[in-house]
């Protein structure tokens, strides 16, 4: 009977201890502040990977001029993972997608604060090889490459569908059609173009200043705009400081940031016909 | 029935050493291969590693090995010569038939293996009566089944030496009675060299011809059989006894007796069946069975008594330096008989080397062998 | 290649890629398990690590390591480039290889513990009525262990159909050469093709279902020749 009682009590201090120690000590340690109903909890960032390094940048600028909130987390994966996620109740407050689409069916879904849906960054091509220099103009050298072509899968990948639209303008798709080596996301076609088994890729150029390489830029006009949006959870229990955050992102300073980072200018987007607009296939 | 081939002098040439971690075996020694050569050694004295060498399955040996002038092992010329293809044959403590083939697939395993098969399969069949067995599956034989079928099957193979590691020690009493008879019967039926490994000495006296005895991985007697028993009872290796292979005199079934010729006496063996045709009777009698008298026992139950001289006073040391017991060597007729007795008794009546005596023991103090 | 529906093709290229996979294992896993079984030194033990190394590893870093080995940047890759003419990365010969690697201890594993539990009794009684090594083999060993053979390679079949991460890594998705089953239902993941995804979901849990439930079957505690049940890894 007292061996019931010591484990009983035994039981008891260490569920006590695993429940105290479990509770947030920094929550305690944050100052109290004007608003009441702030949550103190860190601001939960779901990023697409191909911006996951561009973010963790700007987060550090972020979180150098303001020490109210305690320092976002980023939970960087593919936009479709992500997505997934959401769908299932993944607790973000914050989703910066890689493309338009996804936003836009989370939002149908009734799950988006509304009005927060918006772009914050424009993808830009490049043309690049690991392995020797490359014509200046990316025509002759997606024309002269007789190998073949690392891109993003057009079917899943807005770099890729982008990619896809560049060869279609240029008249090279059907030359190409057997000969592409398709990554599941701009991610790894950078890295299977920089493996080198590939002459050739069309990654984004964010990925080449990431790693201070030099590729050759595909003008713009070539493809529609790879518009990344972003947008803000309802259930998101952390609002205000997510729009905090948004509002940092999309003031003047960090979208140059994002601009000189290797994404297209937003203002070039502005005179753009935006008639054609994506289609989920 | 068929015989296998006969080698002129068989004989197996022996120089070699093996050494593994805690444990040496140093050879070299001639064995002739005619009739059965019983290999006698006790746990750890490297009786199965010595077969293992002859048989091709222990790698490590270093030195030389030839049967019949047919070299198998010479490591200076880096010359081995694969198990398989020795022509040897082995029957193992466990039976190690086949789990997969029935009973006469098994035996005729070997068989299909050598090109120049003499034997009739039905005749050995016969032999060691597996007649009625061939179609069951090696699972549903009992023990002594199974050492019966390994038995004919390594027969079959038709080896020109074969060899077998305790092949008895896994058997109860019954089967081990059975077997043995087998193997008395192959040895008489088929001219086939066998070298018998046992840690039994009684397997082996009632099989062999010769011994080899092994100790602590060196041969320390090796000759005839009644040679080396009276070599290990004189050095107090083992149980005294005397062993003797004698000529049957004649037969008196009434009274349930042979009699074995002994030169111009003869010794009174018990005889409980028909008596058979056997000719050499092989016996052994316990030293302790003997005793010693010294005037001829004429009214006397005990059936035997034999004149002799006493030629050798040995006394048995006991680890207190006293010795009660003294083994006492008397030659009748040409024939040692070890006999132990008290050493008061040896006192008593003032014996001494050269000293004409009797000695008398049962008729059922002999124990035959096949 | 034209006509085939693209799920189709991708189904054919894994039945390829596995078959191929597994004639490979069993010809070079045979021989190494059985090496595995026999052999007593140290090294041993090292090798056994080596072989289930694709057990513990994300199937990511195999094929990261192999995406490297076979670009034209490192030897292997060259190699490959000289005596073929063709570039190993991103090929048919690259998925096949990886996935060699990948199934290695699925062949291997079940292989050696036949291998083990069989022992050297009846093998040296074979021996001793004149069977050469490959007669032992194939007379004594295969039939025998035949359940562990039909185990290792519909194991090893059956995880090389499954596999992702290392055809993710070196296979480059090119219809009708490197793009399997697992790439193609990702694809449609990816693309909210749910309708399609499930099909092929569904049609390889049922398929890796009954070649899973056969291989428990065989490998039930009373098989007539084994008197011990072999444990499947």
């Amino acid at each position: 009977m007292s061996l019931l009682l010591t484990r009983a009590l035994a039981s008891f201090i260490f569920f006590g201890l695993l429940l105290f120690s479990s509770t947030d000590v920094r929550a305690k340690n944050t100052l109290s502040l004007d608003d009441n109903n702030v949550n103190e909890k860190p601001l939960r960032i779901a990023v697409a990977s191909n911006f996951a390094p561009t973010l963790k940048k700007l987060l550090a600028r972020y979180n150098a001029k303001q020490i109210k909130f305690p320092s976002p987390l980023i939970i960087p994966a593919s936009s479709g993972t992500l997505f997934l996620q959401i769908k299932h109740g993944a607790a973000f407050d914050l989703f910066l997608s890689a493309d338009r689409e996804r936003p836009e069916l989370l939002t149908e879904a009734h799950l988006v604060l509304i009005g927060s849906q918006q772009t914050y960054a424009y993808g830009q091509l490049a043309l690049w090889s690991a392995k020797h220099e490359i014509a200046a103009d990316p025509f002759t050298a997606l024309k002269n490459n007789k190998q073949r072509l690392a891109i993003a899968n057009p079917r899943i990948a807005p770099y890729g569908k982008a990619a896809k639209q560049v060869l279609e303008n240029l008249q090279l798709w059907d030359s190409y059609k057997t000969r592409f080596i398709q990554g599941i996301n701009i991610g790894q076609t950078f890295q299977q173009t920089r493996s080198q088994a590939v002459n050739l890729g069309i990654v984004s150029n964010s990925q080449l200043i990431l790693n201070n390489l030099k590729g050759v830029i595909i003008p713009a006009r070539l493809y529609q705009p790879i518009e990344q949006q972003l947008l803000i959870l309802k259930r998101s229990q952390n609002i205000p400081q997510a729009q905090r955050f948004v509002t940092f992102l999309m003031s003047e300073t960090s979208q140059q940031f994002i601009i000189d980072s290797g994404y297209m200018k937003l203002s070039q987007e502005k005179n753009k016909d935006k008639s054609k607009e994506n289609t989920i296939e | 029935m068929a015989e296998l081939m006969p080698e002129l002098m068989p004989e197996l040439n022996l120089n070699f050493t093996v050494q593994h971690d805690d444990f040496s075996l140093s050879i070299d020694e001639k064995i002739s291969l005619t009739g059965i050569t019983g290999i006698f050694g006790h746990s750890g004295s490297g009786k199965s590693t010595l077969l293992k060498v002859i048989a091709g399955l222990e790698k490590q040996a270093n030195g030389k090995l030839s049967l019949n002038n047919d070299e198998l092992l010479n490591s200076e010329a880096k010359l081995f010569v694969a198990a398989q293809d020795r022509n040897i044959g082995l029957v193992f403590q466990n039976s190690r038939l086949f789990p997969h083939l029935s009973v006469e697939e098994n035996l005729r395993y070997g068989q299909k293996r050598n090109k120049n098969s003499v034997l009739k399969f039905s005749e050995i069949v016969e032999l060691t009566q597996l007649d009625k067995l061939l179609d069951k599956a090696v699972t549903q034989l009992s023990g002594g089944e199974q050492q019966r079928v390994a038995l004919a099957r390594a027969i079959l193979a038709e080896p020109r030496l074969l060899l077998l590691d305790e092949p008895l020690s896994a058997l109860d009493d019954k089967n081990k009675i059975v077997l043995l008879a087998l193997l008395t019967k192959v040895k008489q039926t088929l001219n086939l060299p066998m070298l018998y490994v046992s840690h039994s000495l009684n397997e082996i006296q009632q099989l062999a011809d010769k011994l080899l005895v092994l100790s602590a991985g060196k041969v320390s007697h090796h000759g005839d059989i009644h040679h080396v028993i009276h070599q290990l009872t004189t050095n107090h290796d083992i149980l005294h006894q005397t062993s003797l292979s004698l000529t049957v005199k004649e037969h008196l079934p009434e009274y349930g007796l042979t009699s074995l010729a002994l030169g111009e006496q003869q010794i009174f063996i018990a005889c409980d069946h028909e008596p058979n045709t056997e000719k050499q009777v092989r016996c052994i009698i316990a030293a302790g069975d003997i005793s010693i008298t010294l005037h001829e026992p004429i009214e006397s139950s005990i059936v035997n008594h034999l004149h002799g001289v006493i030629t050798v006073l040995g006394k048995i040391g006991s680890t207190d330096g006293r010795n009660a017991q003294m083994l006492i060597t008397v030659n009748c007729s040409g024939q040692n008989f070890f006999v132990t007795i008290t050493t008061w008794s040896t006192k008593r009546l003032s014996l001494t080397v050269g000293q004409r005596i009797f000695i008398q023991f049962k008729a059922n103090a002999v124990r035959s062998l096949r | 290649m034209n006509n085939t529906h693209p799920d189709i093709l991708a189904l054919i290229t894994t039945l390829k890629m596995a078959g191929l996979t597994t004639i490979i294992l069993m010809l070079i896993g045979t021989p190494l398990a059985w090496y595995l079984a026999k052999m007593q030194s140290r090294a041993k033990v090292f090798i056994e690590a080596l072989v289930a190394l694709p057990l513990v590893l994300p199937p990511t870093v195999l094929g990261f390591y192999l995406l490297l080995v076979f670009s034209p940047q490192y030897l292997p890759g060259q190699l490959w480039q000289q005596a073929t003419g063709q570039q190993l990365a991103f090929s048919f010969s690259a998925i096949v290889i990886g996935s060699v690697l990948y199934s290695l201890p699925f062949v291997v594993q079940p292989l050696q513990k036949a291998f083990e539990q069989l022992g050297d009794d009846l093998l040296e009684a074979a021996a001793m009525l004149g069977a050469s090594a490959f007669d032992r083999f194939f007379t004594i060993v295969l039939p025998i262990t035949k359940a562990s053979f039909i185990t290792a390679a519909s194991l090893g079949f059956a995880h090389t159909v499954g596999e992702f991460g290392v055809v993710l890594m070196i296979g480059g998705n090119i219809p009708g050469e490197t793009r399997v089953l697992s790439i193609a239902l990702f694809d449609h993941v990816e693309a909210f093709d749910y309708a399609q995804a499930h099909i092929i979901s569904i049609s390889l849990v049922i398929s890796s279902l009954v070649l899973l439930s056969l291989i428990y079957l065989l490998n039930r505690p009373a098989q007539n020749n084994q008197t011990k049940s072999k444990r499947v890894n």
